[in-house]
């Protein structure tokens, strides 16, 4: 096909603002935003109702408001996120597939992986949606219950409020790229089969597994495979110095994950016969 | 779409796989490649002279931040698999990662990271802090006048200090050799290596990496009789030789921080209380055997205690690189020995 560049990109374009609609517009995302939004609020009232507890990490709340930030992370990394991520990612290729309107998607080898690329970006920017939400739901529930001001690191030092607030947006990102990861697992999945809940199911149950794998002590060896080992490092953004190489390993490993999923995602979508 | 076409498509995941499967094995593929690095060859003597020169006198360290990573694996029976915190116990299993930074000797930092958590040791020019984030506490370190560093944690026990007691035990009953040089931390090092002459030992060797520029001690390694991994192992992942930021060597407890002064809390608490009593040690050197009066009663519950083997006369709890015999009148013999021998010093 000769078309000028600019058309493929128009097309492109229209493509993925048709997703994002698709992605965004729907209720039960809409219903998980909100949830992912609640509980940074819900934390930062039950601190605020029934005191810290003398718990550490929720005294420093009471003293910062900006600590719910790290406080909201630490709590949904684990769980809450990966499943509404998994939900979106599972349900992007099979979902179409179930509904019947993926073969009304493709023409041709080439839209294919178009599609998937479009389907890709859009699991990212909801994966972003959820972090950002975190964060500002977090620290505006600080802003309005606590004291603000600078902030103490784990390491025992203190920075400066804007500091502060780059060191939680480093955090948002860390994890917005570690749920890309996740996500590109799940549209793997959602690509080899027909019905999104079992691509929704899977990837969740992966994520519990890997989960107990980690914290059986004799499978130490092979933790540093585990995405979801990786998912709490971004504590590192609360050291001082800044534990770069922690962090960067952990990138690696998300980059990883990405390359092998996409890849394995790609193959399967650009070679199989869609037949519904 | 053809066969072919199909294949190769899904050669691109499987060249995926292969190149994230090399940026894993890279670094010891390349390390195998380059061999191992080569130094101006020293003997023993010689090794140990320059290092006893440059350590005994005026040498000092160089001012340096790494991190340190302890690996045990003693094998003792009944211990938690991963016990948590940083009591003692929990260095006798699993893998611990310290951070320092070393600017000179009254200007030091030791960071033990956990999750979500950070434990500090901060000493700058006669003070010293205690920070430990998941307590939220800071806690300032009282000093003996006559002694300005702080005492030596079980924690931080840094590559010199665990190079200096092994050098300390190389008596007449030591082999002393040296290996060939090591790459750690990234650095050509000479490896020395003590191994007991006794047969009843059952420690094959000792390995002490010191680096060959420096002759800082970057690793040391306790190799059990038979065994090809270290049952325990202290030395730096990573080390830079340059001053550290200044920054790392200031402390003024955050606001909200409980302050205390006192000693090292988690420590100190947690060391055991030696049994009063007559403490008597015989043979020597690798094959000290260590017999003091104990009452097992103490200890009824102890998971270490129930996976003891009974033998006559006693119980024996045997590890890869301890044994211990406790004898039903009441002693306990300890020692890196076979609990052969330990029976026979039991008499």
């Amino acid at each position: 096909m000769a078309r000028p560049w600019q058309a493929t990109v128009r097309s492109a374009l229209r493509l993925f603002r048709s997703e994002l609609g698709l992605i965004f517009r729907r209720p039960r995302t809409v219903a998980m935003l909100a949830v992912v939004a609640v509980v940074p609020v819900l934390f930062g009232a039950a601190i605020r109702v029934f005191g810290d507890d003398g718990e550490a990490i929720l005294v420093q709340v009471a003293g910062n408001g900006l600590a719910l930030g790290f406080v909201a992370f630490t709590f949904m990394v684990p769980l809450i996120l990966p499943v509404v991520v998994a939900v979106v990612a599972g349900d992007a290729v099979a979902g179409e597939a179930g509904l019947g309107t993926l073969r009304h998607l493709l023409t041709a080898p080439a839209g294919r992986t178009r599609l998937l690329g479009v389907k890709f970006a859009g699991m990212s920017v909801f994966a972003l949606a959820t972090s950002l939400i975190i964060m500002v739901a977090a620290l505006l529930t600080g802003l309005v219950l606590f004291p603000v001001g600078p902030v103490t690191l784990l390491s025992g030092s203190t920075v400066p409020l804007v500091e502060g607030l780059l060191r939680i947006g480093l955090v948002a990102l860390y994890v917005t790229l570690g749920m890309i990861a996740l996500g590109t697992l799940a549209l793997a999945v959602s690509v080899f089969t027909d019905t999104s809940i079992g691509a929704v199911v899977t990837t969740v149950v992966l994520v519990l597994v890997s989960q107990i794998l980690t914290v059986i002590p004799q499978l130490d060896a092979i933790s540093p495979y585990l995405l979801t080992s990786w998912f709490q490092r971004f504590d590192g953004a609360l050291r001082e110095p800044l534990a770069t190489g922690d962090m960067g390993q952990g990138v690696l490993a998300f980059a990883a994950y990405i390359a092998i999923f996409g890849s394995l995602a790609w193959a399967r979508f650009t070679s199989r016969d869609v037949t519904s | 779409m053809s066969t072919r076409a199909r294949a190769v498509r899904w050669g691109v995941p499987a060249a995926a796989v292969l190149v994230v499967a090399g940026a894993i094995g890279a670094g010891p593929v390349i390390a195998a490649v380059q061999g191992d690095p080569q130094l101006p060859e020293l003997t023993a003597e010689q090794l140990i002279g320059e290092v006893s020169a440059k350590w005994s006198g005026t040498g000092t360290m160089p001012p340096m931040s790494g991190t340190i990573v302890e690996t045990a694996s003693l094998g003792i029976p009944g211990l938690p698999a991963a016990p948590v915190g940083t009591s003692p116990l929990a260095l006798l299993s699993g893998s611990h990662e310290l951070k320092v930074w070393y600017g000179s000797a009254d200007r030091f930092r030791i960071a033990i990271p956990g999750a979500m958590s950070e434990q500090n040791v901060i000493y700058n020019g006669g003070q010293a802090w205690w920070w430990d984030s998941a307590a939220n506490t800071a806690t300032k370190i009282k000093l003996p006048v006559d002694d300005p560093a702080p005492a030596p944690l079980p924690t931080a026990v840094t590559p010199p200090d665990a190079a200096r007691q092994a050098l300390a035990m190389a008596e007449s009953d030591t082999a002393i050799s040296v290996g060939n040089d090591a790459t750690v931390a990234g650095r050509a090092a000479y490896e020395l290596v003590l191994a007991p002459k006794a047969a009843e030992s059952l420690v094959r060797d000792v390995r002490v990496a010191i680096d060959g520029e420096t002759l800082v001690p970057l690793r040391v390694q306790v190799f059990a009789e038979g065994a090809a991994e270290p049952a325990f192992e202290v030395g730096f992942d990573s080390i830079t030789f340059a001053e550290p930021a200044p920054e790392n060597f200031t402390f003024t407890p955050p606001p909200g921080a409980k302050v205390t002064e006192g000693d090292l809390p988690a420590f100190t608490q947690a060391q055991p209380q030696m049994p009063a009593g007559d403490v008597a040690v015989t043979g020597s050197g690798w094959t000290s055997v260590v017999t003091l009066p104990f009452d097992a009663a103490a200890l009824k519950d102890n998971p270490i205690l129930a996976a003891a083997k009974p033998v006559e006369g006693g119980r024996v709890i045997t590890t890869k690189l301890v044994s211990a015999l406790l004898t039903d009148d009441g002693r306990l013999l300890a020692g890196a020995v076979t609990p052969e021998t330990l029976e026979k010093a039991a008499g």
